[in-house]
């Protein structure tokens, strides 16, 4: 009788622990599960927020809503932001149009009245301190020209409007605006005959490829030629500029296409060191860029490279 | 702020009379959004270098940073991980799966990492380096130029830290290295992604924002952004 007993109690025992160890597999397996989607949940939400679709969805008391709600708020934290960054801009852009409708009277004031000035009769003294104020109002008017453009660009306020284009055209209308620049030092400007088309807007992307060309003669001697030419690619069209100057040290070859950058080499020239930033400017909202290579006392070769086909 | 940044970086190959510094205390700094170039003959420790910067080797002394992180100081499990999710590679031989289509080849790090690509994203890049027409083909069945517009493509879909490029147009003809030298341009451009591009060709680095110059394992210009 004792022994069954022992038996049935040893039996117990076994499917005792049989079925604790069962349920604790069964527990850990549902709890793993549960995490499992927890995680899985979490991942969603990201997503959700990376492409702006999130929304709240469960409203219990698990710390899982908890953490959603705290995530709603923390994403509306960041729009608010955002909203705050893009109302700054936009004064930023009332502030530039601004000043450039301000300045613009004054400007051509300072320009008419040394200009009276310089036909009356005066002393020596007098016309040489005419003509430095004349030349010093001139720039300071093409300064505050590109700055405004230069700002335009940046917030957007002028946009561009790429089409298919043939660049010859372009090509040969820039060259009749240096020309005298050109005839004056003697020097030939090139240009190898193509048809090739590529994706730009004419008006900005001409005064693009002008700052380039204008710098070319500036820095070339008398005498010289300067070579312009397309070579085409499958997705770009590369208009080189190559000229026999005095070329751009490797240390300076970045810096030239920063604001207000002048190389030290040139700081007895005119300028002001606005034109190539903005030229890299208006290449690179049409998709392209700028590439300059240079040897010193040899020369310098601009080349800009433009999409073929419209990016979407 | 820097994305990339090593400190007395050293490797050193062999010992006794065969030993060989490939690099020798490099530091140097990479800003983000920055298009970087490498330049140096061969030998000189260019790609020792890229191979520390990317994580594929450990250097014998000195420190790496990849956006603020020390990466030698995870194992090798973790390493292999940040370097999925952090850097891209572009190799001289594109090396894409054969198997797979261009779309699964470029979604491939991201399915890795168990993630749903970020379907606007993508076309954007897909359509910047002209593959919309091709993203059914098997990766093998494209021309050179198109395998690593395929590659370039996969390391951009991540959005990783950095890309590493080592002689990304190696293997190309002149005219088609040129195209696939303006998209990487181009792309980091508009999509403000840094790039650390290796090479021996001066011209070819004449693209990039800023050159470093390596010789005997040494930095010899342009190792400060």
């Amino acid at each position: 009788m004792g022994g069954e007993s022992n038996m049935n109690l040893s039996h117990i025992i076994v499917i005792l622990l049989l079925i604790c160890t069962v349920s604790a597999v069964v527990v850990m397996l549902m709890s793993r599960r549960k995490q499992r989607r927890t995680l899985v949940t979490l991942n969603r939400m990201i997503d959700a927020a990376i492409s702006g679709t999130f929304t709240e969805n469960t409203y219990d008391e698990s710390l899982l809503s908890s953490v959603e709600a705290r995530f709603a708020q923390y994403l509306r934290g960041m729009e608010t932001a955002s909203k705050k960054l893009a109302k700054d801009k936009d004064k930023i852009k009332e502030l530039i149009s601004d000043i450039s409708h301000q300045t613009k009277t004054p400007i051509s004031n300072i320009m008419l009245y040394s200009q009276l000035l310089s036909e009356q009769t005066l002393s020596p003294e007098c016309e040489a301190c005419v003509n430095t104020l004349n030349k010093q109002a001139l720039k300071l008017n093409f300064l505050i020209d590109s700055l405004v453009k230069t700002s335009r660009l940046e917030t957007d306020i002028f946009t561009l409007h790429p089409t298919i284009n043939e660049i010859i055209p372009m090509l040969k209308d820039i060259c009749k605006q240096v020309e005298h620049k050109a005839l004056e030092k003697e020097i030939k400007l090139v240009i190898s005959p193509t048809k090739e088309c590529a994706y730009f807007d004419y008006k900005w992307t001409s005064e693009a490829i002008l700052n380039i060309l204008d710098n070319a003669i500036k820095y070339s001697s008398s005498g010289t030629s300067i070579l312009i030419r397309v070579i085409s690619y499958e997705f770009f069209c590369r208009i080189d500029i190559e000229d026999n100057g005095i070329g751009i040290a490797v240390e300076e070859q970045s810096k030239i296409f920063k604001r207000f950058y002048r190389s030290p080499n040139v700081s007895t020239m005119e300028g002001v060191g606005i034109g190539l930033y903005l030229s890299r400017q208006i290449i690179s909202k049409e998709g392209g860029y700028i590439k300059l290579s240079s040897v010193i006392g040899k020369g310098s070769t601009f080349s800009t490279f433009l999409l073929k086909q419209k990016p979407n | 702020m820097n994305i990339l940044e090593t400190q007395s970086l050293t490797k050193i190959y062999g010992s006794g009379e065969t030993m060989v510094h490939a690099l020798d205390d490099v530091n140097l700094e990479i800003k983000r959004g920055e298009f970087v170039a490498v330049v140096g003959m061969s030998g000189s420790g260019k790609s020792t270098l890229l191979h520390m910067l990317g994580g594929l080797d450990r250097p014998t002394k000195g420190s790496v940073h990849v956006d603020g992180k020390e990466i030698f100081q995870l194992n090798e499990e973790q390493l292999t991980i940040f370097r999925r999710r952090k850097i891209g590679f572009v190799f001289q031989n594109y090396n894409l799966v054969p198997i797979l289509t261009v779309y699964e080849n470029i979604v491939l790090p991201i399915q890795l990492d168990g993630n749903i690509p970020d379907k606007a994203y993508l076309d954007q890049i897909i359509h910047t380096l002209g593959l919309e027409q091709k993203l059914n083909n098997l990766s093998n069945n494209l021309s050179g130029g198109q395998q690593q517009r395929v590659a370039i493509a996969r390391a951009l879909a991540f959005k990783p830290a950095i890309i590493l490029a080592d002689e990304p147009t190696g293997n190309l003809d002149s005219k088609t290295s040129q195209d696939v030298l303006s998209l990487l341009k181009v792309t980091s451009q508009k999509f403000g992604q840094t790039i650390v591009m290796i090479t021996h060709n001066e011209e070819i680095a004449q693209l990039a924002d800023r050159i470093i110059h390596i010789e005997d394992g040494k930095i010899v210009g342009g190792a400060l952004a």
